[in-house]
């Protein structure tokens, strides 16, 4: 009886203590890179692979996803607009949600399943096949050489991936208003131009920006923290996912909370 | 000691991605023997050797099981013949969600043709002779690697197969382990039964194999027992006997 | 010059062509899948088992995320209408029936995708790269039957009921949210006024089917894994952005064919 009680509750325990690890881990981790930020000293050449591997594999991937986040909340929308009759609303209801909301979400859960795993999957592999302690034996720094080229590359890409993201998400809107919906693709652009998004497309943006920081420091973390050959890199890279949607939604939350947007 | 064929590959080719890993095999596998495939390591021992158990298919020519086309076998026909085959893995390929006793029992209870009853009793007889009778309930993760290659033997011999086909079965193995082992392959030998080992212990399968067939870069360079070795080119004759003479020095 | 043309032509379509083949291998699995459900060919204890491993992986997980997003989206809504009207009676009923309709089915949707489609895939990509599978079929047992369909089955029921439990935290998260901030009286936001049978219908076919397709497409992912380490890894990540675009391809469609088809 006694182990009903006490079972849930270590469970709970267990579970805030492997938080507290992640964060500070995390958080020790992003302090080493920002110190090799400033002053900069990290390999460039890495960090232009990095950039041109990382756009490559995501672009693809979340334009697409774009393309139908913005298909449905134009038919999420018009079911609203049908029932209330506020046309002009239309654009207005998909412009929010897109740039402020459920573009940053959507476009972040991608990335960080795209190019978060596949980062976790790299740094993994590394540390099992011991690069990683090849290259300390060679004095060059891990931090300096495989992380901090991986940041950078992944919050520059992360920001030009919402900018493309919000354009295609209004394409895949507006294609959608008038193909399923049959809604002027200009009355559509024109309400989305008037009602004054730009304080949302920031938002967004910025999140974007926050989304970047929290996905590479993440699944740098967990990649280079693998133990145990096959089965821990899998496990790295299902941890990572895992962390990184629950950080995009409390970042998501904060940002939101203390940026306000709207009317 | 050779009886009717039970394998025959003809013009047997398997290409990976383009290059051509086994090329032009022609190979026959006879019950009542047992045969040795050697060869320096990544010249395709392991792909022949799954392309006999049918696990790879064929990219060239074909693999006869009994007369039968193994490409041709719809999922029944497949079905049918697997279960006259053992297949010892290089890494023991055990269930890790499962205990000693149900990863032995497993292919029996696929097979579905034995009451619970008659599969326990045979599994516990299978794992008494691999010197296992004690580790029942034990899961693999608590084994040594001598104890999982056992529980693989267990596992491929426990449903009486014609044809048993070992990949390195002495890998990484300490030398006493890797005896037994070849002491349990001598003894899971039945005269109605066609063996193949793939190893690099010649020394051990010296004891154990009728005849041998090496592989160099994917293709059949000697077939027949070792006393044929006088007749083959002198790069078979090295490989064998340096094999053979490194073992005895102090390898394995 | 014309090798420059097939080189343009390949670097288009090579990316086409893998889509296509991936795209017929995860039709393979889903085939193989139906086929085995149709026959009755379904171990129910693995069922339950698995059932039992995704509730519990993913119920804090689930907790923690659509708790947020009730917090967020309720704050949001909830600043715009202080502006314009402080009439807060609707936004609760409203709140609801979105959930029911889209973001409890799909966000708990994409968040199983995240965590069980990875782990599925590293679970069977680990078996493949240490030859359990081809360990299997030499048994006879066949993988896709053997390991896909229990997490199918096991998937689609936990990601219903699961979605049900997304509705249930993400409203408490929004009802606590207006009314610590905005002095909505919760009785006024948890009402049902606005929620109908095609709303639950709608949200409940999106988490079926989801769940039917998770696993499917993430095994798939396992099943193709080659390489040792580095290829467990590669499948995990396939595994992860397959089944959360599977999960928003499947949203759009059904999404689009209630709204013109049914007109819900």
């Amino acid at each position: 009886m006694r182990s009903l009680v006490t079972r849930p509750l270590a469970t709970v325990g267990q579970a805030w203590l492997a938080l507290a690890a992640t964060l500070g881990g995390a958080t020790i981790l992003l302090g080493r890179i920002l110190r090799s930020l400033v002053p900069p000293r990290f390999d460039r050449d890495e960090t232009w692979r990095q950039l041109y591997g990382v756009g490559v594999k995501s672009a693809g991937i979340v334009v697409v996803t774009a393309l139908f986040v913005g298909a449905i909340m134009v038919i999420q929308s018009a079911f609203y607009v049908r029932r209330t009759g506020a046309t002009s609303l239309l654009g207005y209801g998909v412009g929010f949600t897109v740039f402020a909301e459920i573009g940053p979400i959507l476009i972040g859960l991608m990335f960080s399943g795209r190019v978060g795993a596949n980062n976790t999957a790299e740094l993994g592999t590394m540390v099992v096949t011991e690069q990683v302690d090849a290259l300390r034996t060679l004095a060059i720094d891990p931090i300096r050489y495989l992380v901090v080229p991986r940041f950078i590359a992944m919050i520059v890409m992360m920001l030009m991936l919402m900018a493309l993201g919000d354009v295609f998400a209004v394409i895949g809107a507006t294609l959608t208003a008038d193909a399923l919906i049959g809604i002027d693709p200009q009355v559509l652009i024109d309400s989305l131009l008037e009602s004054h998004l730009l304080d949302e497309y920031l938002l967004g943006l910025g999140k974007a920006l926050c989304f970047g920081v929290s996905i590479s420091v993440l699944s740098c973390w967990y990649g280079l923290g693998v133990r145990g050959g096959a089965t821990g890199v899998g496990r790295a890279v299902n941890n990572s996912v895992v962390a990184n949607a629950a950080a995009i939604f409390f970042i998501d939350f904060v940002m939101g909370w203390l940026f306000p947007v709207g009317l | 000691m050779s009886g009717a064929v039970a394998i025959r590959c003809e013009g047997l080719g398997k290409r990976f991605d383009g290059t051509w890993v086994l090329r032009d095999v022609n190979l026959e596998v006879r019950r009542g023997e047992v045969l040795g495939l050697i060869g320096p390591g990544g010249h395709g021992k392991s792909v022949l050797l799954k392309c006999l158990a049918g696990l790879l298919s064929p990219d060239a020519g074909r693999v006869l099981v009994d007369g039968e086309d193994l490409a041709r076998l719809g999922p029944l026909g497949l079905a049918r013949v697997r279960e006259q085959y053992g297949y010892v893995f290089q890494n023991y390929a055990l269930f890790d969600f499962m205990t000693v006793r149900d990863n032995v029992a497993f292919p029996l209870v696929q097979q579905a043709h034995l009451s619970a009853e008659e599969i326990d009793g045979r599994v516990a007889s299978r794992l008494s002779e691999v010197g296992l009778g004690h580790a029942l309930d034990l899961l693999p993760r608590e084994l040594s690697g001598g104890m999982k290659k056992r529980v693989g033997l267990a596992r491929a011999t426990v449903g009486e197969p014609a044809i048993l086909l070992y990949d390195d079965p002495s890998a990484g193995l300490d030398p006493v382990t890797s005896s037994k082992i070849f002491q349990l392959i001598a003894r899971m030998h039945r005269a109605d039964a066609a063996t193949v080992v793939v190893s690099h212990d010649i020394d051990r399968m010296r004891a154990v194999c009728d005849r041998y067939v090496m592989l160099d870069h994917g293709q059949l360079v000697f077939d027949g027992p070792e006393d044929a070795l006088g007749g083959a080119p002198d790069t078979v004759r090295a490989f064998f006997h340096d094999a053979a003479a490194t073992q005895r020095r102090g390898g394995a | 010059m014309n090798a420059r043309i097939g080189q343009g032509f390949g670097a288009v379509g090579a990316p086409v062509v893998a889509v296509w083949r991936h795209g017929w291998a995860i039709y393979s699995v889903f085939a193989q899948v139906v086929w085995a459900i149709v026959t009755g060919a379904i171990r129910w204890r693995e069922v339950v088992r698995q059932a039992y491993l995704i509730g519990n992986r993913s119920l804090f997980f689930i907790t923690v995320t659509l708790g947020f997003l009730g917090l967020i989206s309720v704050y949001q809504v909830a600043s715009q209408i202080q502006r314009i009207l402080p009439d807060f009676t609707m936004m609760g009923p409203a709140f609801i029936q979105l959930m029911w309709r889209e973001f409890a089915p799909t966000i708990t949707g994409l968040m199983v995708a995240t965590r069980v489609g990875s782990g599925i895939a590293a679970e069977i990509g680990s078996m493949v790269v240490t030859e359990q599978v081809d360990a299997l079929r030499m048994c006879n047992a066949d993988p896709v039957r053997y390991l896909i369909v229990p997490r199918t089955v096991a998937s689609a029921v936990m990601l219903v009921m699961l979605t049900i439990y997304a509705v249930f935290v993400a409203t408490l998260a929004g009802m606590a949210l207006a009314d610590v901030v905005f002095n909505v009286d919760p009785s006024t936001f948890v009402s049902f006024r606005l929620v109908t049978t095609a709303d639950v219908a709608l949200g409940l076919a999106k988490a079926l089917s989801y769940g039917f397709w998770i696993p499917i497409v993430a095994g798939q992912a396992g099943l193709s894994a080659t390489g040792g380490s580095a290829g467990v890894g590669w499948a995990t990540t396939r595994a992860v952005v397959s089944s959360s675009f599977a999960v928003i391809l499947l949203d759009f469609i059904i999404s689009g064919f209630g709204y013109v088809v049914l007109n819900l």
